[in-house]
């Protein structure tokens, strides 16, 4: 278990440039991936579905967002409309009679369109005015959505979703959902686990720590950012598209709202900029975090007497995002994922003091 | 830091630093030619019609006090500031008000005055991000990287790789490059400059805050560009004895003008030059201690 970086030797660049150059990470991500297959079999089917499923699915949405917000550094609120747009299109598509797989890339596509449209504003300004600039397309979005019947389903504004079949496979029952959204998902991480390793990602990461330096070695910042907001958007449109087949199964325009927008950014945050273990880690924290405080409301009420108004019950998750944005800024700004590898960073070297990876 | 000329070591490396057959009289178009260059910021003319031009093989020492338009000069040629008159041509083609990457991609390649390189990242990362225009980044080569970008990627890591030799980083090219000391970054960004393989190299102050036994190994790695890979040189500095040792031709800049220019000895000690750095009295004070 200690000493885990003694004795290991890359004699290639190619071993060097691993995802995980040290075997330990290797076993652990081996460990979470076998986990997460064999996860029908080990854990209660109510878990699956109501737990695992959106983790999973929220997860590859904050991966999507980490994307922009820690690989290329532009803010982005209004993430919630770009997977409203991509679940929108793409439910749209599969009642029009398309194939569910060219409906989610349709979705993406769509997304990723209308994303960039907003994004292209982030060529011209940045920091506060990207944040406007992104608040107003999650209004705009919300508005064009509710306010066309042709868009939104009609008057009860529900939209149910065909059902589908993913690579010959029909996505109904709890096992179906749950593993088209576990591939997606590793689709998803796959890419952000190379995005660091690549030219790609470099040249991301190079735009948004100093653009003049940026330029002067070559890249087009103009259109790496632009183009850090396509694959954004791409991604969230297509988390879009399996949130609303997977999961909800039938999708109103509520569920797109600013406070998921707000969610998500919240779970990068908390998470950890630019990290991929944050991304789960955040998603994790903001899912769950409300469930068991309602929990401890329901205990505190029935056992202890408490009495605590409903309206408080739903307002305290919304505070606790807020304090968690402010707290994780103020004390540890990389996020959970910081706090990770900093005990990682411990063990590697235990029972000395430095680390380097 | 306007340093007045010392007598160092440096003069006894001048014959090596002077190679023989450089083609200065041969008819090859210039790599840079800069005519009549304007350029104001509101009401103050930072330069105020400068012309020059660097020869193919040339190390071109660009001089002048604090504050004379040395570095704005740079950023005229580099796209960074738009000239408000005159051309920039580079390798025979006009480039004035072309946007800084599309002229990094021509060849062109500089270090900053104030070092920029990419926090966060390691030096071997940032180091590998001047071989940019060399490399075709996608995000579908990212996302199929072993077998689209895989390839490529260790290709241009073995050029890294001799760079990094060269330049003599190999033991802190896994160092995130914030917490090395300000020389070595000012070295890492050299290497940035060098793997482009540029063919017009532009240095800022390279050797600036650097003591005597650095400033000398800088100067091997710039001759060492020249020689090994036939790079066109040019390079701000106020080290005077560095631009005497190393420089083929200098240009004295002095509130956005030409006051001297030619072999670095003597343009250096062009009365112009001595008034502009030391200031008039000081300057007829010398001449009359000399006299
Ligand atoms: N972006 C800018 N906006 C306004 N004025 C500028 C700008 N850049 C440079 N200047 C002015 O132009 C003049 C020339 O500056 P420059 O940086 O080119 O001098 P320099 O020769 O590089 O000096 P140093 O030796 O200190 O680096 C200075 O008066 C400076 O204040
Ligand atoms: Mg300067």
């Amino acid at each position: 278990m200690f000493y885990r970086r003694a004795g290991i030797r890359h004699t290639r660049y190619q071993d060097e440039r691993q995802i995980w150059p040290l075997p330990f990470d290797r076993r652990l991500a081996l460990l979470i991936f076998l986990l997460a297959i064999f996860a029908p079999l080990l854990i209660d089917r109510l878990y699956l579905v109501s737990y695992l499923l959106p983790w999973v699915i929220w997860s590859t949405a904050a991966l999507g967002l980490n994307f922009l917000m820690g690989g290329a550094g532009q803010i982005h609120l209004g993430y919630g409309a770009v997977i409203a747009i991509g679940a929108y299109a793409s439910v749209h598509m599969v009642r029009a009679g398309l194939p569910f797989e060219l409906a989610m890339i349709g979705g993406g596509l769509l997304s990723a369109a209308v994303g960039m449209i907003f994004g292209a504003t982030a060529l011209r300004v940045k920091g506060l005015y990207l944040a406007m600039a992104t608040l107003a397309m999650q209004y705009i979005v919300d508005f064009v959505i509710i306010q066309f019947p042709a868009i939104s389903g009609g008057t009860q504004a529900t939209l149910q979703v065909p059902r589908v079949s993913f690579l010959g496979v029909e996505v109904t029952g709890d096992l179906a959902p749950y593993y088209v959204a576990l591939l997606i998902c590793l689709l998803v991480t796959l890419f952000m686990l190379n995005l660091r390793r690549s030219s790609f990602g470099r040249a991301l990461a190079a735009v948004r720590e100093k653009d003049y330096a940026a330029a002067v070695i070559g890249v087009n910042t103009f259109r790496y950012k632009l183009l850090a907001f396509w694959v954004s958007s791409f991604i969230g449109g297509v988390v879009g598209s399996v949130l609303a087949v997977c999961y909800y199964r039938a999708i109103s325009p509520d569920q797109f709202h600013l406070d998921l927008s707000i969610q998500l950014v919240a779970m990068v945050i908390v998470g950890g900029l630019g990290s991929v273990l944050g991304s789960f880690f955040g998603a994790a924290l903001i899912l769950f975090a409300p469930i068991l405080l309602n929990q401890f409301f329901g205990f505190a009420a029935s056992e202890l007497g408490m009495t605590i108004s409903t309206d408080l019950r739903s307002h305290v998750p919304l505070m606790l995002y807020g304090a968690m944005i402010v707290g994780f800024l103020l004390w540890e700004p990389l996020g959970l994922a910081k706090i990770y590898a900093n005990l990682r960073n411990y063990f590697l070297v235990w029972p000395f003091r430095h680390a380097r990876q | 830091m306007s340093e007045r000329p010392t007598r160092t070591s440096w003069d006894k490396q001048e014959a090596l630093a002077r190679p023989v057959g450089l083609s200065k009289g041969g008819r090859e178009a210039p790599v840079l030619v800069c005519a009549d260059i304007e350029r104001r910021f509101g009401g103050l003319r930072a330069l105020k019609g400068v012309s020059l031009s660097v020869e193919k093989g040339e190390i071109f020492g660009l001089v002048g006090p604090n504050g004379s338009g040395k570095t704005t000069m740079v950023n005229v040629m580099t796209g960074f500031y738009p000239p408000s008159s005159g051309t920039v041509t580079l390798f025979g083609q006009d480039v004035s008000g072309i946007a800084p990457h599309r002229i990094a991609s021509l060849g062109v390649a500089r270090t900053f005055q104030n070092l920029a390189l990419f926090k966060g990242m390691s030096v071997l990362d940032n180091i590998m991000l001047g071989r940019h225009t060399a490399m075709r980044p996608s995000a579908l080569g990212t996302f199929f990287y072993w077998w689209w970008s895989q390839r490529e990627e260790l290709a241009h890591r073995r050029v890294v790789e001799e760079t990094i030799e060269f330049m003599q980083l190999e033991d802190i090219r896994n160092e995130p490059v914030e917490v090395i000391p300000i020389g070595l970054q000012k070295r890492v960004e050299l290497a940035r400059a060098l793997v482009a393989e540029p063919r017009f190299l532009i240095l800022d102050e390279p050797m600036a805050g650097m003591n005597q036994e650095e400033k000398e190994y800088i100067a091997r790695f710039i001759l060492d560009a020249r020689e090994e890979r036939n790079t066109t040189i040019l390079i701000i500095e106020h080290h005077m004895d560095v631009v005497t040792a190393i420089c083929d031709r200098v240009v004295v800049l002095s509130y956005g003008e030409i006051i001297a220019e030619g072999e670095p000895r003597a343009a250096i000690a062009d009365p112009a030059v001595v008034k502009a750095y030391i200031g008039e009295r000081a300057a007829r004070r010398q001449a009359g201690a000399a006299a």
